[in-house]
């Protein structure tokens, strides 16, 4: 039963909303915006991000559970909460699911072309989602007793995650003083993955036509994984992770792009498609299937029919025609996976005063575009627009619409406030600062802020915060 | 500046302080009880008349099967209780008894379920058998390696007029298990 509780709590901790940042979109005063828009534009001359400090980000969600509906300290029997709750409540589109992405290199610099920013770095990112397979969790529950011509949906079993090493390196160049593009290089070194999606069959029990019972078995059903087989049986953790993490793994490529678009002098379009890309898993690829359709109506003796064979083990018998029939199956063989692919989308209106024309003057990021460039335009203290963000999921594409308003407080102090609506909640209210104190960038982000009155209500939590040294353009 | 960072700090203390949590007990997972009932045929036998007929003594038919099913420790480790619900149907011209036996790896006898058939025209006989608290032992299932089928009848060979005449025997088996 412990094993099974501590299931399904990793299954809740493990399990991830749609990596949206809603918040660090278009942020252009965070150098980690970068990574969301390769084409954002940014005054910096260069930034270096403190390592494991800097572009930490991490959230947990499902879109239909909450941690309080079982665990709850209300004396109500957690059986009665988890049938209520959980099993009579979910459904089989209602996900599970978490993400974490550690920063721990990330470096942007200008060359002798001022139009053209580089950037290189790395990260480590951890996902998973899981989809509640509502059919196999009444069997494992309830089972299939008295349940004759109900059936139970192998389908309904999707999940997937991976841990991954990210390397990157990109440049923005500023096209004109309306539009600037970038394009970011990807190459994934895979530690660890697994999936289980687009599986089909089916368990059900019908009257037989010689027992009482039918039990047919229908199934098509998958499980990949690579890297797991290499850590389970390694000797050091420790040297299998920095082995598969440093391209000794699975390895995929992948690209980033992105644009801003002025408009006009107030009005920007902006947008980005990021994690285009595959990885293809070699390197200890282990797969898992059952594939086939059997009937049973348990042992089967027609005494007549089989009188010189009554001696046979037909238990046995019984058992090699299923496993003939439905094999189980290993292979080593390698498979691709698709990263999960995101788009960013916004349109910003920029008003109120120029930063820039502030009294004394600005000697920092008052301005946006690339550095050095004196046709830079000005930044206003106020903007507000809107976003939309989408991402491929296993079962099909998932979207997210933001409203936003940022605040610029002179220039050391921006303030980004988000309204978002997805398929987690309808009440995500998300607030980022970010403080320039010298070269030193600093930035906290955190979304669903309502959930954080009772964080064991919510349905959603996400948080990010990074450390950046920052050298302006402007300042030279 | 020094204003601007006051309010950076007085954000994130903000956060860390409304962030606040509904008194939660997280041990409960381990009062979840998880016991699912499975449902599946278990063994069909058929004997026609014809061969009834064709042994000369009254005990016609005995035959050990092995039956592993129950013994498998997924299934002995966590079945709790169940029942096995037995459907018998004699069209034969006979009376006929039954009995089967389950035994455990020893050949020893855990149990003996009988059953006496009418000659036809007659009823099928169905009978649940329940085992665990409130039935026979469940050490009994937890412990059967092999059924052993035995059917007798008085020494007469006439033969029913029904359509394939022969005794036959249906059972399917309902257990639940705690994962």
């Amino acid at each position: 039963m412990r094993r099974i509780g501590s299931f399904l709590l990793l299954l809740w901790c493990l399990c991830a909303s749609g990596q949206n940042k809603p918040v660090l979109y278009d942020f252009n005063e965070i150098p980690q915006s970068l990574l969301l828009n390769p084409g954002t534009e940014t005054n910096v001359k260069w930034f270096a991000s403190v390592p494991f400090l800097s572009g930490v980000y991490g959230n947990i969600g499902s879109n239909q559970f909450v941690m309080n509906d079982i665990f709850a300290n209300d004396g109500i029997d957690v059986n009665l909460k988890f049938r209520d709750r959980v099993l009579n409540t979910l459904q089989p589109n209602d996900e599970f699911s978490g993400a974490i992405q550690l920063e721990y290199f990330n470096l942007g610099f200008t060359i002798s072309n001022p139009n053209l920013f580089l950037s290189i770095g790395g990260y480590l990112e951890i996902d998973a989602i899981t989809y509640w397979p509502q059919d196999v969790a009444f069997l494992v529950f309830d089972g299939n007793a008295n349940q004759l011509n109900r059936r139970y949906n192998l389908s309904d079993l999707n999940s997937s995650g991976s841990i991954v090493n990210v390397m990157h390196a990109g440049g923005r160049l500023r096209v004109n003083n309306n539009l600037t593009v970038g394009a970011r290089g990807k190459i994934y070194s895979g530690i660890l993955d697994y999936r289980s999606i687009g599986n089909r069959g089916y368990l059900v029990n019908t009257v037989g036509d010689n027992n009482r019972i039918a039990t047919t078995l229908n199934a098509d059903v998958r499980l990949r994984t690579s890297g797991i087989e290499a850590l389970r049986t390694t000797d050091s953790y420790r040297k299998e992770l920095i082995k598969r993490a440093a391209f000794g793994g699975d390895l995929g490529i992948g690209i980033d792009l992105g644009f801003t678009y002025h408009l006009s002098s107030q009005t920007t379009v902006t947008g980005s498609i990021l994690d285009l890309g595959f990885i293809y898993h070699a390197n200890d690829a282990k797969s898992y299937t059952l594939n086939g359709n059997a009937t049973v109506e348990g042992i089967q003796i027609d005494v007549l029919q089989q009188l010189s064979d009554l001696n046979t083990d037909f238990w046995q018998d019984l058992v090699d025609d299923v496993e003939a029939a439905i094999p189980f199956e290993t292979s080593t063989k390698g498979y691709f996976s698709m990263r999960q692919t995101k788009i960013y989308g916004s349109l910003r209106h920029d008003f109120g005063e120029s930063v820039d024309r502030k009294k004394g003057g600005l000697d920092c990021n008052c301005r946006v575009g690339p550095a050095r460039i004196k046709e830079a335009r000005a930044k206003y203290k106020n903007a507000v627009g809107g976003q939309l963000f989408l991402i491929n999921r296993p079962k099909g594409p998932q979207a997210a619409v933001t409203g936003f308003y940022t605040r610029r407080l002179g220039n050391a102090l921006a303030v980004k406030t988000t309204y978002t609506i997805d398929k987690f909640n309808f009440t995500n209210i998300g607030l980022g600062l970010n403080l320039q104190a010298g070269p030193i960038n600093l930035y906290a982000i955190a979304e669903n802020l309502l959930g954080y009155q009772n964080i064991s209500a919510s349905k959603y939590a996400s948080f990010q915060f990074g450390l950046n040294l920052v050298s302006w353009g402007n300042r030279k | 500046m020094k204003r601007h960072c006051f309010y950076f700090f007085v954000f994130l203390l903000s956060v860390s302080f409304i962030s606040c949590s509904e008194e939660t007990n997280f041990n409960q997972i381990d009062e979840l009880e998880i016991r699912p009932s499975f449902e599946t045929s278990i063994f069909y036998v058929k004997v026609q008349e014809l061969l009834i007929n064709r042994v000369s003594g009254a005990n016609f038919f005995t035959q050990d099967f092995n039956f592993d099913a129950f013994e498998q420790p997924l299934f002995s480790e966590r079945v709790i209780e169940g029942a096995i619900t037995y459907e018998l149907e004699n069209t034969t011209s006979k009376q006929i008894e039954i009995s089967i036996d389950f035994l455990d790896n020893a050949d020893g006898i855990l149990y003996t379920e009988s059953f006496s058939l009418s000659p036809a025209p007659s009823a099928t006989l169905s009978r649940i058998v329940a085992f665990g608290a409130t039935g026979e032992n469940i050490d009994i299932i937890r412990n059967t390696s092999k059924i052993r089928l035995s059917a007798s009848t008085t020494i007469n060979d006439s033969t029913s007029s029904l359509p394939d005449p022969s005794v036959v025997l249906k059972s399917s088996a309902q257990f639940t298990l705690e994962l």
